[in-house]
């Protein structure tokens, strides 16, 4: 027998579930106030959950500096000419209008956990009964000789997307005949672990149809990287002699940048750029330290639950966090974030907490209709998150495989900035 | 979109004899559903919009259910779908199905 179930009937479930579970914490008068610290992939899919799933039962406060959000997740495709810019920008109109959010555009300062209060960066506060930390990334300017701030627009790192991104194509579209230019990617561990590799596919990309004599040289701090070997085939197969990998037993490290010569001396070589990216070493998030759950230079979670080993009380999600073989990505983030919500809500208005599942798909663009991808699930053990299965793209596909893969990586945007923001 | 599914909800039928279908909704609680489909949503749009990735909204239940077993066994070959499918069980299946069932799709 069939059990026949109709759409009539189904959605007369959710708002019949979804009302008994915002009675009682509505019936104790105050409702309970949850902060979130940031914007992205984290703290926008945790803002929206929580709000949406409690029905309004639950208080939520969204803290984000930017009023528009552009999203480091496709910005190697802009930067190579595949999306315009204004379509990796973002609003929070969706979290606002439609999910009830209170949505800040300010700088969290520093947070009292004493008296669970956020403060703001032009002296007002936001009051939490959980606050929910998701800062991304700092960069450490000072774990390159010779590297500082100031040099953001000679050597653009372009590792949090917005200006730094366009800044960098400009250099790139501007580069002499024949020029080099020379990435240095980030030691381990850092947001985006394939970003650097796909950063030079798209530059290569660029070069290719504008400036075909031109070089690339990658100076690694490490000796393997993220689908090294997908990569590095794409590279063979798409820019023949363009790109010139070198790791750091050939180099020797990296011993001082000058950008005003744009010159980055290795032992094995000075390298004298056309233009370059400069990617630092990276750790959690200002706000992270300022509000003391990190160990060093992250934020180690409870895999349960993402909530900070240092503080029952905050969640720390994405970049920040210490998610043992979860990579920081913009996917790992929005799927914690999940786990946080559900966890949240449960524990201020009493509704069911599930099991935490989390999951993570990275794809990349190695050159037109060429993508390939990564991913796996994980389950919360009790020290750390753990892989439960994963899979890679093979060496041996066919162009029809990847180009569908490519396609895939256009609705994933579409479905997690959907995800995010509306 | 829809008459990609049902070739697919058929051929698995067809091709499979895993398949049972008089039992693939037993256990389906949409609260479940709900929660587990944070991991869809991700890249199914949740518009119910299919931009470059299926959608699934408003799917008939027993088609998503039969689809998902397919992956689950390896009738359907998507690297992706198979690693979901791996890990859900009959009634994670059944609650999935159910909740996708009940969302409205974008017509």
């Amino acid at each position: 027998m069939v059990t026949k179930f109709s759409r009539r009937q189904f959605t007369g479930g959710i708002l019949a579930g979804t009302t008994a579970l915002a009675m009682p914490s509505l019936a104790f008068g105050a409702r309970p106030r949850v902060a979130v610290i940031g914007g992205g992939a984290g703290g926008a899919t945790a803002a929206k959950y929580i709000a949406k799933d409690s029905n309004g039962a639950i208080d939520v406060t969204l803290i984000e500096a930017s009023k528009r959000y552009y999203t480091c997740f496709y910005s190697n495709l802009y930067l190579g000419g595949f999306r315009s810019y204004a379509s990796i920008g973002h609003n929070y109109y969706g979290l606002s209008v439609n999910r009830g959010v209170n949505v800040v555009h300010e700088w969290a300062t520093s947070v009292d956990t004493a008296a669970k209060v956020v403060n703001l960066g032009h002296g007002g506060q936001v009051s939490y009964d959980r606050l929910v930390l998701s800062p991304g990334i700092s960069l450490k300017y000072d774990s390159l000789p010779g590297y500082s701030p100031e040099m953001h627009s000679r050597m653009p790192h372009a590792w949090t997307s917005g200006t730094q991104v366009q800044l960098l194509r400009s250099k790139v579209l501007n580069m002499k005949k024949g020029g080099t230019f020379v990435m240095v990617p980030p030691p381990n561990p850092y947001r985006c672990p394939p970003g650097p590799y796909e950063r030079v596919s798209m530059i290569a990309h660029l070069l290719k149809e504008r400036n075909p004599t031109a070089k690339i040289i990658i100076l690694d701090p490490k000796p393997k990287f993220s689908k090294q070997g997908l990569f590095m085939a794409g590279w063979e197969k798409h820019y023949p002699g363009m790109i010139d990998w070198i790791d750091p037993d050939t180099h020797g490290g990296i011993k001082s940048i000058n950008a005003s010569s744009m010159e980055i001396e290795t032992d094995l070589d000075t390298f004298k750029a056309d233009a370059a990216s400069v990617v630092p070493a990276q750790q959690a998030g200002s706000i992270a330290m300022a509000a003391g759950v990190t160990d060093g230079d992250w934020c180690p979670i409870n895999p349960a639950n993402m909530t900070a080993k240092a503080d029952p009380n905050i969640y720390v999600l994405g970049d920040a966090s210490v998610a043992s073989s979860m990579p920081k990505s913009g996917f790992s983030a929005n799927s914690q974030a999940k786990v946080a919500a559900n966890h949240i809500r449960g524990e201020l208005s009493g509704s069911r907490v599930y099991e935490a599942r989390y999951a993570n798909t990275c794809w990349s663009l190695v050159a037109t209709d060429d993508g390939i991808k990564v991913g796996a699930n994980y389950s919360a053990g009790p020290e750390k998150i753990d892989v439960v299965s994963k899979f890679v793209s093979q060496g041996d596909e066919s162009a029809d495989v990847r180009k569908a893969t490519y396609q895939e990586s256009i609705g994933w945007y579409e479905g997690i900035t959907t995800d995010m923001f509306s | 979109m829809r008459t990609f599914w049902t070739f697919f909800f058929f051929a698995t039928i067809f091709c499979s004899s895993h398949a049972k279908t008089d039992n693939l909704l037993d256990g389906a609680d949409l609260g479940y559903g709900e929660y587990l489909s944070g991991e869809c949503v991700t890249c199914h749009s949740k518009d119910g919009v299919d931009k470059g990735i299926p959608a699934i909204n408003g799917l008939d239940a027993e088609v998503f259910a039969s689809i998902m077993h397919a992956y689950k066994i390896g009738d359907m070959d998507h690297p992706v779908m198979m690693m979901v499918a791996s890990r859900l069980d009959e009634e994670q299946i059944a609650s999935l199905a159910v909740y996708f069932a009940a969302m409205p799709d974008a017509n």
